[in-house]
């Protein structure tokens, strides 16, 4: 099987039916993907496949056979998506174990909306946990990203 | 900890197996106690002089700061306790950096093996800061003295007229400069300065230490994935694991299809796990590993195995109808651990009686990252990487399943990818260790997250019943609390079957009460399930049932529920054991001198919560607010929840507020950070906890059905209000999570008219 | 596949009263398990056509608002999943195009089939049906005069739906859920053999949607 994992051709042989997941983990070394939940109910495990966020846990690597897979290794050479520079500068990790997963997922929904609200926020998001609880760190982080401000208007202080 | 000694270059090699030469200081340490099998009732830290007769047990000194003679003096701190998310890597080490006078781009933090020559590194309880905020910084003193004699006596000055400052010693009057690299090596031929000779800095004169921007450690490595945690270490040759464990605890293997698993393309091996015996412990649950070269290979490998069990005597247990026994236990007397005056009188007179009943099943922990380690097995020793909250209960765990002594085990603690109590227990690191020497290979056991729900330690199911007497002028004269539940215990002593002074430190015994009749009870429950502890503990109960408690008072007073939280408490003042009527309180290790149960400042938190929150103006604008404190971790909260109508999930939290007073802190965005998180860790509790068992099987296997907050439960406005002060460090960690239950419960009360007294929420309103 | 006792009985309840419409059948359907579906020759015995055509319907329709079919058939933006239509969660929207939003797509997680060890279920296309398809909380009738119009039916003439009913890939899914799912009853071979007769006996609708279910 031939797929482009963060702009490099890689040719796998590997079970068709094994989920992107464990071929990024296992064979190719690339960690940063993580593993929390394997029903696609957690959000750790995503990546982009041809730009799509997608659960890697639960996505057979023969649906990506020839498609562009992008993981948190690939989405900035040295952490400088302004994403991470965001979630940096709000210390928004505690035990940081789930925010690859939500930087992800956060960046998908930046490339479709660039300026999104907190409902925008609240669907793209909401299958990404965070057992920490660092939710509204998230969705601040994902503003200033935004350029938005961090409280809607209209709402009562 | 005691005096600080110098580590000759042989045992700082040993320690640390870094470069030659340099300034390195540690500690002689105490013994680490046995582990408490109660988690936070044990005697905790031993005061100084105690830790000096201790001391002379031959112990290897720890390293703690080690400064190279390089040319910029770069200095090693290591960090003796695990990383989780509460941000202990970003805190410890700057304490030592700043008594030091060190840059921080100068720093190297490196993470401790488990080691008992570092003292305690059981890094739960909320008490690292706590326990260790005055021995770093003098482990930090202690170098800076020695690096300023060395100038000195260079310079020929008097060492207090120098000061160390950014990696640098300074002379102001002569404005000469030395660095510390240029210092070490005449610093290290000096004497060690004793512990009465070490002067601390001015608190408020430590640099990074609580500057808000301070960075995170190991920020850049959580957003670019880089950042290790326990199933990212590779070794080369490595083969994965899973096993296919008991569902019940105790329970064996009935049949199993080992040729099956085996004709699986990849799968190495299957290989029997060595059974559990009671009491269970931190031992593995047993059942059969798949070792395959993949971890989807050995995922299939454990689906082809159709392994039957015998499921033994804990198939005994549903946790429904022991929700009824736990009912009928505190609906008869227990035994009274805390009295005063004659409750019984004083409710058989009262002119009214207010009573209720609570309930709380079972919690698991739902760590983002499910337990996993890895190991490797050669020449008679073991290593192991695993995230594990306690390195040395690792350590010896896997020397006794191995059967080698504890100096042939390493253990290397990975970050943590959420701990909250599970990753304390040495389970899955002994699984690792002992397959890796099965095998012949490095072996990483990785755990799925239905293993992770299916073989927990779970926070105990408790009942609790609570009866308040008024007398004809509306004045509370009885307060009457029974409560049940299996103590942690019972995991490591199956007779124990009901609560002790110890477990009801929790918020039973240690809530003052401007109440003169009062008794609390402890009553018996016994839960053939393994119990452990949880962010927080019986806490998480115990403030659900008081603060709700409370909020039911003020409603039948018709009072606002802060004026009864007023009145319930009493006026500002330290409660001594005479007041609370008990013998003694363990008061999370920490004595009643330093750490009083101060009424005054749980009236604090709720005086300020409740201005932040502008309660009067809300309440008066229909705002729909719920309200609870709690002292727990020798800290104290409050936090008010606002709650909105929800046309599909009927209620909404849209604002919360949490303030708390943890006396002196160190990295307060992290304390911050721990508000936010504990708050919301709170209202996962409270709306979806629940694990139930049937025939002594955990009924809920991932996410779907053993869920937590996501974003959109979650209130988008959290305002956050720590105390600033400078009493001594309560823990931050747990504090944060008990009132929420209650004061979400009283939110949805004030919204619904529904009085919710069972976690989950979710269930109770049926959504 | 097992189906668990309690949702079996609760169905049987309501399927076997509901899912022929009495009041135009003049003779007595032969029983069925809930899990089964009638052939069409079991109403060859209902001479009047529209009769014939509405029981034909009815039968048709205890595959129509099984949950398996009505879970992705929302009338709001958020499909349902289980057999007591709880909300799905992970919570997901329905879009644009039907299809989920940026980072909540259909595609994030649900494959081209079922996947056996994730317990996601999938089929080729997996989507929620446009909201004009809406069916939960509707009777078969009115479900049915929707199906025949092309402005609720995605622009379909009967024999398309006839087409669709019988050889869709999505709308097999329902017949291979997966894990422990409980199928639609029957199969649906027979279901597009049902929807074809009630198209060729004139594809009338029950005419009292209120009775009708």
């Amino acid at each position: 099987m031939k797929i482009r994992v963060n702009g490099v051709e890689r040719t796998l042989e590997v079970d068709p039916e094994m989920p992107l997941l464990w071929a990024l983990r296992d064979t190719l070394g690339l960690t940063g993907t993580k593993y929390g939940c394997g029903e696609a109910l957690c959000g750790a495990c995503t990546v982009h496949v041809d730009g799509l966020a997608v659960r890697s846990c639960v996505t057979p690597m023969r649906r990506v056979d020839g498609k562009a897979v992008t993981t948190i290794e690939g989405l900035s050479k040295d952490g400088s998506h302004p994403l991470q520079q965001a979630w940096l500068a709000l210390r928004v990790p505690q035990c940081g174990f789930c925010q690859t997963g939500q930087i992800m997922t956060a960046a998908a929904l930046l490339a479709a909306k660039p300026r999104p609200n907190d409902a925008d926020i609240d669907a793209a998001m909401a299958g990404n946990l965070c057992r920490c609880g660092t939710y509204p760190r998230i969705r601040a982080a994902i503003k200033k990203t935004a350029g938005v401000p961090r409280d809607e208007p209209g709402d009562d202080k | 900890m005691t005096d600080p000694v110098q580590i000759t270059r042989r045992s700082f090699l040993v320690a640390l197996n870094l470069g030659v030469g340099g300034l390195a200081l540690g500690f002689h340490t105490l013994e680490a106690s046995a582990d408490e099998p109660t988690g936070f009732t044990g005697p905790g830290p031993r005061p100084v002089s105690q830790a000096h007769e201790s001391a002379t047990a031959g112990l290897a000194p720890n390293v703690l700061v080690h400064i190279a003679a390089d040319a910029t003096g770069t200095t090693t701190i290591i960090c003796h306790r695990s990383e989780m998310g509460q941000g202990v890597r970003s805190s410890l080490p700057v304490l030592i950096a700043d008594e030091l006078g060190a840059k921080l781009e100068h720093v190297i933090v490196r993470q401790a093996i488990g080691d008992k020559k570092y003292g305690d590194q059981n890094t739960d309880g909320s008490s690292s800061i706590r326990k260790f905020l005055d021995d770093l910084r003098r482990a930090g003193a202690a170098a800076r003295h020695m690096l300023i004699a060395a100038a000195a006596k260079q310079w020929k000055v008097r060492p207090e007229t120098c000061i160390a400052l950014d990696h640098q010693v300074v002379h102001p009057p002569t404005k000469r400069a030395l660095g510390f690299g240029a210092l070490v090596t005449a610093a290290s031929k000096l004497p060690v300065p004793k512990l009465g000779e070490l002067v601390l800095r001015p608190f408020k004169e430590l640099r990074n230490v609580n500057h808000p921007s301070l960075p995170l450690l190991d920020g850049a490595g959580y957003v670019e994935g880089k950042a290790l945690f326990g199933a990212d270490v590779t070794l080369p040759g490595m083969l994965i694991a899973v096993i296919a464990r008991p569902p019940v605890v105790g329970g064996t293997v009935a049949s199993h299809d080992r040729a099956a698993a085996l004709a699986v393309p990849g799968v190495k091996h299957v290989i029997a796990m060595p059974a559990p015996k009671r009491p269970w412990m931190f031992q593995p649950w047993g059942g059969i590993a798949i070792v395959a070269d993949s971890t989807w290979a050995a995922l299939k490998g454990r689906a082809a195995l159709a392994v039957t069990w015998d499921d033994g005597t804990h198939a005994s247990y549903d946790s429904a109808s022991f929700r009824d026994e736990l009912l009928a236990s505190v609906r008869a007397p227990g035994t009274p651990l805390r009295s005063v005056g004659d409750v019984d009188a004083a409710i058989g007179t009262a002119a009214r009686v207010v009573e209720a009943e609570y309930l709380v099943p079972h919690l698991a922990h739902l760590p983002m990252e499910p337990p996993a380690a890895i190991a490797r097995f050669a020449d008679g020793k073991a290593e192991v990487w695993a995230p594990t909250q306690h390195p040395q209960a690792a350590r010896a765990e896997v020397a006794r399943v191995l059967g080698i002594g504890e100096d042939k085990v390493t253990i290397n603690v990975t970050l943590i990818g959420g701990g909250f109590g599970r990753k304390s227990k040495a389970d899955f690191s002994s699984e690792a260790a002992f397959l890796a020497r099965e095998v012949g290979a490095p072996v990483r056991v990785q755990w799925t997250r239905a293993d992770d729900i299916h073989n927990g330690y779970y926070n105990a199911v408790n009942a609790q019943r609570l009866r308040a007497g008024f007398d004809a002028n509306g004045k509370l004269v009885a307060w009457h609390h029974r409560t049940a539940f299996t103590p942690i215990g019972s995991t490591f002593n199956e007779a124990v079957v009901e609560p002790s002074l110890g477990d009801l430190q929790q918020g039973v015994l240690d809530l003052p009460l401007a109440i003169p009749n009062v008794r609390a009870e402890a009553c018996k429950a016994k839960a053939p399930v393994r119990i452990g502890w949880y962010r927080s503990v019986y806490n998480i109960f115990h403030a659900f049932a008081v603060g709700s408690f409370i909020d039911e008072l003020a409603h039948a007073s018709k009072l606002d529920a802060r004026d009864m939280w007023h009145a319930v408490l009493g006026p500002a003042r330290k409660a001594d054991l005479n007041e609370l009527g008990i013998t003694k309180l363990a008061n999370y290790g920490e004595s009643l001198d330093r750490h009083p149960v101060d009424a005054g400042r749980l009236r604090g938190v709720i005086d300020r919560v409740t201005a932040s929150a502008k309660w009067d103006d809300r309440k008066r604008a229909g705002r729909h607010l719920g309200l609870a404190a709690h002292r727990s971790f020798v800290a104290y909260t409050a936090v008010v929840i606002s709650v909105v109508p929800d046309p599909v999930r009927k209620f909404r939290i849209d604002e919360a507020w949490i303030a708390m007073d943890a006396g002196t802190v160190v990295n307060i965005d992290r304390v911050h950070a721990q508000m936010e998180g504990g708050l919301i860790m709170g209202i996962s509790n409270a709306l979806y906890g629940g694990i139930t068992l049937k025939r002594g099987r955990v009924e809920q296997s991932n996410f779907r059905d053993a869920r937590i907050a996501r974003i959109r439960d979650v209130p988008r406005r959290i305002h956050t209000d720590l105390v600033a002060s400078e009493a001594p460090p309560s823990g931050v960690g747990e504090p944060p999570v008990p009132p929420v239950g209650a004061a979400l419960a009283n939110a949805v009360f004030a919204l619904t008219g529904q009085r919710i007294r069972e976690f989950p929420i979710t269930r109770a309103l049926g959504i | 596949m097992q189906v668990p006792l309690a949702i079996g009985l609760v169905l049987a309840g309501s399927a076997c009263g509901g899912g022929t419409p009495r009041s135009h059948a003049p003779l007595v359907l032969r029983e069925v398990p809930i899990t089964e579906l009638r052939s069409v020759g079991d109403f060859a015995g209902i001479t009047d056509s529209t009769a014939r055509s509405q029981a034909l319907f009815g039968e048709a329709s205890r595959v129509l608002l099984h949950p398996r079919c009505i879970n992705c058939h929302p009338a709001g933006d958020v499909p349902h999943q289980g057999m007591q239509l709880q909300l799905h969660d992970p919570p997901v929207v329905r879009g644009a195009d039907n299809r989920g939003v940026a980072g909540m797509q259909c595609a994030s997680c649900h494959q081209d089939r079922n996947q056996p060890m994730t317990r996601v279920p999938g089929a080729p296309n997996w989507h929620l049906a446009p909201i004009e398809m809406a069916w939960v909380g509707r009777s078969a009738g009115a479900i049915c005069d929707q199906l025949k119009d092309p402005k609720r039916n995605g622009g379909k003439t009967l024999a398309q739906i006839v087409e669709h009913s019988a050889h869709d890939e999505l709308v097999a899914w329902g017949w291979q859920p997966g894990a422990d799912r409980e199928p639609a009853p029957g199969t649906q071979q027979q279901f597009g053999a049902l929807v074809a007769a009630w198209v060729e006996t004139g594809a009338a609708c029950p005419d009292n949607p209120q009775e009708s279910r």
